[in-house]
Order: structure tokens, then C-alpha cells, then sequence
């Protein structure tokens, strides 16, 4: 108890001491986060399962330890080739988890009226609306270089470079063509060259290709390992947070490729198989999770009944990579991500992700702004009526408070997990 | 027919091959397909485009994949018509050598779909000839100038040019998706590549890489104009972000101007850009003839609002002679005569002493008696002066609108913004919530003054808000504890449109809020200043109006 109190009053602090000094409150916000990896460590939750503690504390580390130094991290979205980066000793820190993280102080909605107050449109996505207020705001320092794709949302090139006139970041911008076939990948993997050239100056030091070589290869064998899991979560209750699917998300985007996190997910495969038989409803999640929903956090985190089995926004993409070519290895990745094509695509793609986690259940989370996911809503509904599968869409916001109603997510969660309880064995293929 | 949205579509090849092309302007006037078939929150023109092509009958459309609304546009069109000619062109966003090598062969593999799809031939030796014809007649056009407003921004609404041409203003340029003539480059020896090359080295729209110099090339064309209309669609986001960039480099003034493609919006544009010009100076000068009176002359401004109908009758000494307020009823038009006849008799006067009527507020166009209309935001920025000439920001919230004007020393407006597609934080929002507390919107300030505890409603949307405030009273919260939270929501919208025209101080509120002292006291604390309320806040717009009557009157 004594000890929850004084986080909130840290987290108070540094809330007031954003909006009155922003100059001195970004110092106090890495200290936060720096305690809060040892609180992640020392003192983790004790309804989550032994690998998803882990994983918590690892995402902490990763932040809080990269944030302390300027030189130890680029900016990216979640698609930047992470495996690249590392070459270099460096991290990558999505702002879209950047922003997650600044909302543990509480800060999102100040930042986002900071951006809208600029004249940034209110109906762009909350997560780029939070990074861009933070800046506006002159309480986020920035790191000597970003990299960003065109994969998956408009937002990323304009952020980005609103970001380079505003505070003087510069970054690559890697464009992934739209179709998947040779020419794209050869287009997509020469830009990666260029960008592995252009870090070498920026962070002066030399890329040695065999360590990418080793990255890839270390992706591959964390990538098999995963789908054990997957496998074997199918079957087993695993506690978890909705959360927890947004940590295995930065895992699987922005420390692939790494040994540590290679290590977590063997030890989830081992540690899953110690815990009970699921008996409840497997669902799978498509797109973000708005952590902070209090009914979502109430009906999935730790439940028996309802088990988040899996999220597009993690399995992304699940081919072998071919080691001996990294460059045109990690273009492949990144055209042939569900995320990348069309949505006739992406919503087969999920059609057999749902078959082979054999989930019980689809919800579709439409987060404010985010034209990509919102746009292709119905037709994955199509898709998963003809495959029988129930699905729900979800209207609301990833990060931001005020364009979420709970009650109305309630009232339609529980309409939903009713018909679903009530189908029992039988699966008619619902759609709500 | 083939439909196109976007500059970098290869237009002269379907021309060449024989197809007539078209470019998707839609007009619509609602979104029902659109809504059932993508989601409400994609970009207002990728549903207007979905909307139009459902109900005409195009042999196909061309799409680039130039944005997130415009690739959810492809999919549910291929599969909503599965026999049309629906092409998605991958278009690059490097326009240096990889870029073009590869849209050239994207361009290519089109042709083979398009060849395979209308039995037509492509042959590259006739295109070249067919780009010199073309080329020829773009040499003989001459460009059209001295002009004084500019467009940016993204696609224009045809709306847009239309509203300035009709006050004979043109615009000097336009920057947008699609207002570039297309450059044609020939290169003899390799037509294709050439021509691919001139398409992407248009004007570079947000999409593209090249981008980053797209506002120093702005600035540079904004010098030959007078104003600049930055012109953005609703869930369309890309702009903002040069828009809030070019706010703090650009030295002309500018209008944000947002619109939705429907037929409904026009009325919004109309008064943004009218009031734009009137701030600029160049409305065309009205000669005034005296249409009545003799010795003393009366001038009349009459502000049509949402809520209420408000007309000021003023003398040559820009004395107030009477005012009256009357809500406004169904029809403005009707309320316009009842509260001529009203304030006539307060004055004493009859319609024959009036020398010049002036309408303003959103029903001044349907003022039958009005010799002239002015926008409302030009009139609250005159009678806001006429109050207070220390005043430099005025916050108005009216019963279906509210915006921020900031005026200079002279009290001629600067800047404005408005917000008039969103229930919140104007006084019809006030009303619902007053219903819901049950009690008369006359209570609902003093009782928000009686507030003990800190309520926050977080819901940005009326919608929301109103729900969050029924769950509210249903945990037995004080009614002056809700109140006096809707009064610091509505303070925090106030607060950011105030923001946007810059804060100077000091400040005045009008409108029929501005009797709201729960309002009011929220809206101090915000800013941290006081606010100047004149005696009738309500009737700042018809002073206003009745002062431009006598401007035009040479007084």
C-alpha cells in the first residue's frame, strides 16, 4: 500500500512538473521509468504467469535503459528493421510505445491537446497526437537519429518529419511498395543498404554484415520457438494482461533478432507447459489493445474464461528468413507483413491465424484515427462470418481516455461474450 | 469512363488507349454506403469517392496507393464490384531513379491489365507522338494571374474556387492533389521513362518523400498572394501537420479551411471564407446608396443565430438607439421580421428612418430586407472594438457554434477559428445537459458557482458527454459538482480554439454564454485572466453589423 502511494505521488510530480518546467520533467520521467524496471523485477505482479513477468520486466529494461542515453536509441515505428539497428549497439524505441509509456504519468491528454493546440488534426491517431504534443509541449528530448516506414499508416512519414523541423531529428524513411513480388523486394532491400550506410556516419561505426547474418538467424530459431508457444497456449491457461500482448508486440518488433529475447520465449514454451488445461474461450485479438479500458481489463486480464490467445499486431509475419541475403531478407518481412497489401489479404491471413489458434472468438479493436484497420473493419467481418467464426468490432482509442466510452464498449462486450457463452459448442458464425 | 482522385494517375495513358478519363469530385449528401461498408472515421473524401462511384456507372476506377482511407477505398470497391476495371497502382514515395525504374514497370504491368480488360492496344512509339500533341497545347496555355488568394493544402473542394470566383477573386494558385497543371517531359528515346519522371516530379504532394521542401516552396508562392486558403479534409491528417508548421513560419495570413465533401458543408466554407476576405480587406467596396431617413440617420444590424435573433438599431453617432433579442424560431426569416417590427417600436422609428440594414450570423442570407450580409466573425470583431477597444481576443459561444477571433489595435480581425461541426462546447450542449440535470439552463451557471468537489467529465464528444453525466447523477453527485464540471470542459475547448488565434490579451466573451457565470469563471481560470463581458453580450454581433451599415454609409 505504502509503497503504491508513493509511486502516485512520483507519478503526480513528475505530471506537474511536465506541465510547469517541461525542460526539467524528462529527466524525472526516465528516473520513473528506471524505477519502475526495478519495481518490474524485484515486485511483479503476482496474478501474471511467470513469462509474461518476465516479458513486463524485460520491456521496462528496454525503455528505461535506452531512454538514459541519447546515443543508445534511434525513433522508429514498430516496422523499422530493429535487427539493424542492433548492428549498431542501438535500440529501437517506437514512439507508438513511447507514447504508452508516457501515459503512465498520466500525460497523454495534455500532450494531446498540446498537438491539437498546434494545429494538428484531432482525428489523427492518438498514439502520433501524444508524441508530437510531447515535443510541442518541450518536455521530450530526442535522440541523434529516427527510422521510419511507410508501413502501416500514413502518419509515420509526416510525424517523422514534423519531428525532424521541429526538433532536428534526422531520420531515414523507408518506403515498402504495396505489392509483393521481386521488384518491390529489390527496391525495399537497396533503401535498407542505403540506411545501413547512412547509420554507419551517423553513429560512426562500421556495420559488419555477419552480425546481421547472426540476428536473422537467432530471429528464425525465436520465431519457431514462438509458434510453439502459440501451440501450446492453445491448450494451456496462461495468465496474462491485454497488456501483455502489446509487450509480446514491442518483443516481437523491436528486440527480435537478440538473444534475450530469444531466451524469454524459451523459457515461456517451457514455463507454459507447468500451468492448467484452458477451459474457457480463445480469443484473437486484431489490432491495438486499449490497455487502460477498465472492462477489458475486468472480462481478459488473468481470466480463466477468456483467454487472449493471440494478436495480429505480434504475429505479423511468421516465414522462415533466408540468413544469407539479411537485406533482401528483411524486405521480404516487411512487404509480406499482413500489415503491408491489401485487406482481401491481410483478412485471409487472419481467417487462418483464427483456424490454427482455433479461437473462439474475433474482436476487432477500431482505434481512433487509424484509417488502415478501421477502413478494412467489415470486410474481415465478411471473412470471419464465412468461416463461422463470431466476431465483435470495438470502437474506441488505444491510449487516449476521452475517445473511449466504457460504457458503451461494455455494453457491447458483454452482448457479445453472452451470444458466445449461449452458442457453446456450436459456432454460427454471430458477427456483432 | 474511367474515375481517377490523384495527380500522379497516368492519365494521358487511358486518353491514349481511347478511354475518356474523369476525376472523382464527389458531392454527396451523406455517407450511408460508405458508413455500412468502411467506417465512419476514414477520410471524408475516400467515402464520397466509394459513394460516387456505387451510383454511377464508371467502367472503372484508378486508385494509387497514396493514403490509408484510398487503399480501404481499393478493397472494398474490388470487392463491391468485382467486374469493374478496379486498379490499385503502387506508386513510390522516392521519386529519385529507384522509384521512377519502378513505377515505370508498375505503369506497364497496369497497361497489360487495362489491355486484357477493354480488348484496347497500348503501342509506345503512338504514345510518344499523342505526349507531343499534348505537350504542344500546354505550350500555348498561358498562365492567368494577378491574383490575390492561394490554395494549399489537400485536394481542393471545387467548392472552394467556385465561392472565390463568385467575389471575383481568383485564386493566384493552387498547390493541392489536384490543382497542378501536369508537366509532360518527352524523351524520345525512352518515352515511358520520361513521362514517368514528369509525373513524379510534380508538386510533391504529403505523401512523398521529396516533401520536406514543400513548405519553403510555399512561402515562396504565398509571397505572390495576399492570403493563403489551407484547405484540409475531415479524417483526412496528413496536411495538419504542414499546417501547424506553416502557422509559425508564414508571414501572410492563412485560413484553415476543413471540409467533409458533402453538399451540406457549403455554408461553412461560405462564412470561413468570407470572413477570411473581409479580414484581408479585399471584399469588394459595397457603394451605399441611402435607401431611407432623413435628418438623423439609423442604420439597423440584425445577427441571425442559431438560438437567437438579435438587431441593434444604431444613430450617425454610432450611438445605440434600441436593441432587441427574440429567439429564433423555425425560419430566421420569419424572426427577422418579428424582431424588426420590434425593435422599430422601441426606437420609435419606422422602417423608412433605416438608411441601411445589415445581416449577419449563419441566417444572414435569408434576411429579405437586409441590404447587405457580412459574416459574423467580422461583425463581433467591429462590435467587440466598439465595446472595448483594449480587446485582442474574443471568444464567442453561441448556441450551435463557438470561435475564437483575434483582432489587432485597429479591431480589424487577424485570425479566427471556429468550431461549428461539433455540439460541444456551445450552448446547445449547455441545454442538454441542463435537461439532464433537470434544471433550467438559466440555473445551471450559479449552481456550477456553489461547487464543492472536483468533477471531471473527460468525454470529448456531446454524445458522450451527456452519458457521462446521466452515469454521474446515477452515483448521486451534487448537480452544482456536474455543472460546474461541463462548465470546465466547455472552458477547455474555449481555451484551445483562444490558443489557436495566439491569447493575447485582453479578452472578451459574447454570445448568449457569456451570461453563463459558471462558464465564465471557467474560462478565467483557464486562461488566467479576466474576461470583459459588456452589458448584453448577445448583441455584440448586431452592433457589429449596424457599424458596417455605417461604414458603408461613409460614416
Amino acid at each position: 500500500m505504502a509503497k503504491r502511494s508513493i509511486a502516485d505521488s512520483y507519478i503526480r510530480y513528475v505530471n506537474q512538473e511536465v506541465k510547469e518546467k517541461p525542460e526539467k520533467g524528462w529527466n524525472h520521467m526516465v528516473q520513473g521509468f528506471q524505477a519502475n524496471k526495478w519495481r518490474a523485477r524485484l515486485l511483479p505482479k503476482g496474478n501474471l504467469s511467470r513469462g509474461y513477468q518476465k516479458l513486463e520486466a524485460m520491456m521496462m529494461s528496454l525503455v528505461a535503459d535506452a531512454l538514459s542515453h541519447k546515443d543508445r536509441y534511434v525513433w522508429g515505428n514498430i516496422f523499422a528493421p530493429c535487427e539493424i539497428m542492433q548492428c549498431f549497439g542501438v535500440r529501437t524505441l517506437s514512439i507508438e510505445c513511447l507514447s504508452c509509456y508516457f501515459s503512465g504519468y498520466h500525460l497523454e491528454d495534455y500532450f494531446i491537446d498540446c498537438a491539437q493546440n498546434s494545429g494538428i488534426a484531432p482525428t489523427l491517431c492518438s498514439y502520433h497526437k501524444t508524441f508530437v504534443g510531447a515535443v510541442e509541449s518541450g518536455a521530450l528530448q530526442g535522440p541523434r537519429y529516427a527510422v521510419t516506414t511507410s508501413l502501416s499508416c500514413d502518419g509515420n512519414l509526416n510525424t517523422f518529419r514534423y519531428l525532424e523541423k521541429k526538433i532536428g531529428v534526422p531520420f531515414t524513411f523507408l518506403d515498402v511498395p504495396y505489392r509483393d513480388d521481386e521488384e518491390s523486394v529489390e527496391y525495399l532491400a537497396g533503401q535498407l543498404r542505403d540506411m545501413t550506410s547512412r547509420l554507419e556516419e551517423v553513429f560512426g561505426r562500421r556495420f559488419d554484415e555477419e552480425t546481421l547474418r547472426q540476428a536473422i538467424r537467432v530471429e528464425n530459431e525465436t520465431r519457431r520457438e514462438l509458434l510453439k508457444f502459440y501451440e501450446l497456449e492453445k491448450q494451456h491457461y496462461y495468465p496474462g494482461e491485454i497488456i501483455s500482448q502489446l509487450y509480446l508486440m514491442m518483443g516481437t518488433h523491436l528486440l527480435m533478432g537478440t538473444e534475450e529475447f530469444l531466451d524469454l520465449v524459451r523459457f515461456m514454451v517451457q514455463d507454459i507447459q507447468t500451468y492448467p488445461r484452458l477451459e474457457g474461450k480463445r480469443i484473437l485479438w486484431v489490432h491495438l489493445l486499449p490497455f487502460y479500458q477498465e472492462t477489458l481489463r475486468e472480462y481478459f486480464n488473468g481470466s480463466k474464461k477468456y483467454q487472449v490467445i493471440a494478436s495480429d499486431i505480434v504475429l505479423d509475419f511468421a516465414e522462415e528468413l533466408d540468413e544469407t541475403d539479411p537485406f533482401r531478407a528483411l524486405a521480404v518481412k516487411t512487404i509480406r507483413n499482413i500489415y503491408n497489401g491489401s485487406y482481401g489479404h491481410k483478412a485471409e491471413a487472419l481467417g487462418r491465424l483464427a483456424r490454427e489458434m482455433d479461437a473462439d472468438a474475433v474482436i476487432h479493436f477500431c482505434h481512433w484515427g487509424c484509417k488502415q484497420a478501421s477502413g478494412g473493419s467489415i470486410l474481415l467481418k465478411e471473412k470471419m462470418k464465412e468461416l463461422g467464426i463470431p466476431m465483435l468490432i470495438l470502437d474506441g482509442d488505444g491510449i487516449d481516455k476521452r475517445n473511449s466510452h466504457d460504457g458503451q464498449i461494455k455494453t457491447r462486450l458483454e452482448a457479445f461474450l453472452e451470444i458466445l457463452d449461449a452458442g457453446g459448442e456450436q459456432k454460427e458464425g454471430e458477427t456483432c | 469512363m474511367l474515375g481517377y482522385v490523384c495527380k500522379y494517375a497516368p492519365v494521358e495513358i487511358f486518353e491514349y488507349m481511347g478511354a475518356e478519363m474523369c476525376r472523382i469530385e464527389p458531392e454527396v449528401t451523406n455517407f450511408s454506403q460508405a458508413d455500412m461498408r468502411m467506417h465512419p472515421n476514414v477520410c471524408s473524401f475516400a467515402k464520397g469517392v466509394l459513394e460516387d462511384v456505387l451510383e454511377k456507372d464508371y467502367e472503372g476506377v484508378i486508385l494509387t496507393t497514396c493514403c490509408d482511407s484510398i487503399r480501404r477505398l481499393y478493397d472494398v470497391l474490388k470487392e463491391q464490384l468485382p467486374d469493374r476495371f478496379i486498379y490499385m497502382l503502387d506508386t513510390p514515395r522516392i521519386t529519385k531513379d529507384a522509384g521512377i525504374r519502378l513505377y515505370e514497370n508498375r505503369i506497364r504491368e497496369m497497361i497489360r491489365a487495362y489491355e486484357a480488360f477493354s480488348g484496347r492496344r497500348f503501342d509506345e512509339a503512338g504514345f510518344g507522338a499523342f505526349l507531343q500533341k499534348k505537350k504542344e497545347e500546354e505550350d500555348r496555355r498561358e498562365a492567368d494571374s494577378r491574383l490575390s488568394v492561394g490554395i494549399a493544402g489537400a485536394r481542393a473542394n471545387p467548392n472552394i474556387e467556385k465561392i472565390l470566383k463568385q467575389h471575383h477573386i481568383r485564386a493566384a494558385f493552387d498547390l493541392t492533389c489536384t490543382g497542378l497543371d501536369r508537366k509532360i517531359l518527352l524523351e524520345p528515346e525512352q518515352v515511358m521513362t520520361g513521362y514517368v519522371r514528369g509525373l513524379l516530379s510534380q508538386f510533391p504532394c504529403m505523401r512523398m518523400e521529396e516533401a520536406a521542401n514543400r513548405d519553403q516552396l510555399i512561402v515562396r508562392y504565398a509571397e505572390s498572394a495576399d492570403g493563403l486558403i489551407y484547405h484540409t479534409v475531415q479524417f483526412c491528417d496528413n496536411y495538419a501537420y504542414e499546417y501547424a508548421w506553416l502557422k509559425q513560419i508564414l508571414k501572410r495570413p492563412m485560413l484553415l479551411l476543413e471540409t467533409d465533401y458533402t453538399k451540406q458543408s457549403y455554408g461553412q466554407i461560405l462564412t470561413r471564407i468570407e470572413a477570411f476576405l473581409e479580414s484581408l480587406g479585399r471584399e469588394p467596396a459595397v457603394s451605399a446608396d441611402r435607401t431611407g431617413g432623413n435628418q438623423t440617420m439609423y442604420v439597423l444590424g440584425i445577427d441571425s443565430g442559431s438560438t437567437s435573433t438579435n438587431a441593434v438599431i444604431l444613430d450617425q453617432d454610432r450611438k445605440i438607439r434600441a436593441f432587441s433579442v427574440v429567439r429564433t424560431g423555425a425560419k430566421s426569416g420569419l424572426s427577422a421580421q418579428k424582431i424588426l417590427d420590434e425593435v422599430l417600436e422601441k426606437a420609435g422609428l419606422k422602417r423608412e428612418d433605416l438608411s441601411r440594414i445589415v445581416s449577419t450570423g449563419y441566417g444572414r442570407v435569408s434576411i429579405p430586407f437586409a441590404d447587405e450580409n457580412v459574416t459574423e466573425i467580422s461583425c463581433h470583431g467591429k462590435g467587440a472594438h466598439y465595446f472595448n477597444p483594449k480587446v485582442r481576443t474574443i471568444l464567442d459561444i453561441g448556441g450551435q457554434d463557438s470561435k475564437a477571433i483575434h483582432l489587432n489595435a485597429a479591431g480589424e480581425v487577424t485570425d479566427f477559428v471556429m468550431n461549428d461541426k461539433c455540439a460541444a462546447g456551445t450552448g446547445r450542449f449547455l441545454e442538454m445537459i441542463a435537461r439532464s440535470l433537470e434544471i433550467g439552463i438559466d440555473e445551471l451557471g450559479p449552481a456550477a458557482l456553489q461547487s464543492t468537489e472536483d468533477i471531471e467529465i473527460t468525454s470529448m464528444c456531446s454524445v458522450f458527454a451527456e452519458s457521462e453525466v446521466i452515469s454521474l447523477i446515477a452515483q448521486n453527485k451534487e448537480k452544482a459538482d456536474i455543472a460546474a464540471g461541463i462548465c470546465r470542459s466547455i472552458a477547455g475547448k474555449a481555451y484551445s480554439l483562444m490558443k489557436r488565434v495566439g491569447l493575447e490579451p485582453e479578452f472578451m466573451m459574447t454570445g448568449g454564454v457569456a451570461k453563463n457565470p459558471g462558464v465564465v469563471r471557467a474560462v478565467e481560470e483557464k486562461i488566467g485572466a479576466p474576461l470583459y463581458i459588456c452589458p448584453e453580450p448577445e448583441i455584440v454581433g448586431a452592433v457589429g453589423a449596424a457599424l458596417c451599415a455605417l461604414e458603408q454609409m461613409g460614416r
